[in-house]
């Protein structure tokens, strides 16, 4: 549509005018939250869109007690495992947002050769992508346990440990989105190369929610999965920086 | 022969050690295969262009 | 100067000339160490009191899961050299490391899979080593999936080099995290496939066919590093004298 066009070109020139070589008058952090903002903005014009993956979540967590059992004492024991591939999933369609536009755009090329920490705008990035979809899907993943068995008490670990599981898929994720950048039909690709990576958070992941629903406490497997989410958070923007230069050449 | 049978064994043992050597000489195959094709490309090349730099 | 050395012995007609003369250094003894390697694993070592004569497996298990994680870290390592310092024949070893990495991964499985299943009753088991393979097997699948996806094969080695330097970083994550994962489940974490303590007789032919797959990668590796570097040459002068037969 004609305005999103519009709109994507006038924040964009927000951030290449905001700072680079001539005028460095605002810091990396200050443009990174123009990128953030500017995301958030133009993600939410496009709602249906955000819906998506959520849609898909719901999806697959149903297939499982359809080909499985109806029965919540089967459910129950599986219930982690369950959740946490189609939130693995949901995380991987997800990530077709995060840099196909601006890579079709020209943006991604803008941010590289605006002379401004493409690490830093690539985290704004995948900060965005994080809120847009790995925090809606945190919030739908108590009632996936539900439906899947899980009793009232465990809803405030499962939300806490897919929210912070997300992060650290968000983070994976935009590694791989960024290596495949250029390649036509990279779906398969993607996932294959994203979900090995992915496992850690698979199982430090299901192994919270297992505790949080049995009651017991899951601070253990929490906090690794926030060592791995931090160690993304330092690591992971490096590298996706490096392959979108690469693939921009 | 005691040796073929294994202990008993022998429909684990025989299968994993032909397997081995089978992607051994596999490996063995495709490196010579690689070289080849590399060699015969390089020189397609150099016919084709001449000198270049 | 050690930088001229360096770059001498980096370029690609050196490395193509002295790869071709290595060869031979390393497949003739690989063949004669594996050769004895197999004589000693199955004929001289003795049967085990409780697995009798299946745990002979391990002779080609052991070395070809060995020779998978050798070759994935041999790949990191020059992927990574290579992204450094920009060097076409770093790119060219990793390339050359791949398939032989995947397809010992793959052997290490299958016969993994067979020693399993008169040990525990079922052709898979998901055990640590077992389970950390076949993660390893879709790590390779995946490298070689993202560099046959570029034509410009200066792009490929770059980006697949970015993925190869994640990769390893998350390796040692990933094998705790199946390890952590194994002893939730079965007690304190097993290594169903491995023998606890092994006398001389029977640890002298691993011991040998340790070397001798090593060795044996390292000629595979020889070969196939010529034809990647081959492959990665623009200029002509070089290889028109190196190719005359």
């Amino acid at each position: 549509m004609n305005n999103s066009g519009a709109m994507r070109g006038a924040l964009r020139a927000d951030v290449a005018t905001a700072g680079g070589r001539d005028a460095p008058a605002l810091s990396s952090l200050a443009v990174a939250r123009l990128v953030l903002a500017r995301d958030l903005k133009l993600a939410l014009r496009k709602r249906s869109q955000l819906v998506q993956p959520l849609a898909f979540f719901a999806i697959v967590t149903t297939l499982f007690p359809l080909g499985i059992s109806p029965e919540l004492s089967v459910l129950k024991p599986i219930a982690p495992g369950v959740l946490w591939a189609a939130a693995l999933l949901s995380s991987l369609l997800a990530l077709e947002m995060l840099f196909r536009e601006d890579a079709q755009d020209g943006t991604l090329e803008q941010y590289a050769v605006s002379g401004r920490s493409l690490t830093w705008l690539l985290a704004a990035k995948t900060a965005a992508h994080w809120l847009l979809t790995g925090v809606p899907l945190a919030l739908m993943a108590p009632l996936a346990g539900i439906a899947l068995g899980a009793p009232g008490a465990a809803l405030p670990g499962i939300l806490a440990s897919v929210a912070v599981g997300t992060v650290a898929l968000s983070l994976i994720g935009s590694i791989g989105a960024a290596l495949t950048l250029g390649i036509r039909r990279s779906g398969a690709l993607l996932s294959l190369l994203t979900l090995p990576l992915d496992i850690p958070v698979l199982i430090f992941g299901a192994r919270a929610t297992e505790l949080a629903i049995r009651g017991e406490a899951y601070g253990v497997p929490l906090q690794l999965l926030g060592a791995i989410a931090v160690l993304g958070l330092t690591l992971a923007p490096l590298a996706a920086a490096a392959a979108v230069r690469i693939n921009l050449e | 022969m005691a040796f073929l049978d294994m202990g008993g064994y022998w429909a684990y043992v025989w299968p994993a050690y032909a397997v081995t050597l089978v992607v051994m000489a596999l490996n063995i195959i495709w490196a010579r295969q690689l070289l080849k094709r590399s060699r015969k490309e390089a020189l397609r090349r150099l016919s084709i262009g001449g000198n270049q730099t | 100067m050690a930088w001229t050395w360096f770059h001498r012995l980096a370029s690609p007609p050196h490395i193509y000339r002295v790869a071709g003369r290595l060869t031979p250094w390393f497949a003739w003894p690989a063949a004669l160490l594996i050769v004895a390697g197999l004589i000693g694993g199955l004929v001289l070592a003795p049967p085990d009191y409780q697995q009798g004569d299946g745990y002979r497996i391990l002779y080609v298990h052991v070395p070809s899961a060995w020779l998978s994680l050798m070759a994935y870290t041999t790949l990191a390592v020059a992927a990574g050299v290579g992204l450094i310092w920009r060097m076409k024949v770093a790119h060219a070893v990793a390339a050359s490391c791949a398939p032989i990495g995947a397809s010992f991964t793959f052997a290490a499985l299958v016969t993994g899979s067979l020693w399993g299943k008169p040990m525990w009753g079922t052709y898979w088991q998901w055990d640590p080593r077992l389970t950390s393979e076949l993660i390893l097997l879709f790590l390779y699948l995946g490298y070689m999936g993202l560099r046959s996806a570029f034509d410009d094969v200066q792009r490929a080695d770059r980006v697949s080099a970015v993925l190869a330097v994640v990769g390893v970083v998350n390796v040692p994550i990933i094998h705790y995290s199946v390890i952590w994962w194994n002893s939730l489940h079965q007690g304190p974490s097993v290594m169903m496939l491995g023998k606890p303590t092994m006398p001389p007789s029977m640890l002298i032919p691993l011991l040998i066919m340790f070397v001798g797959f090593t060795l044996f990668f390292g000629a595979l590796l020889l070969v196939r590093l010529r034809g990647e570097v081959l492959g990665r040459e623009r200029t002509a002068s070089w290889i028109r004298e190196a190719l005359r037969p």
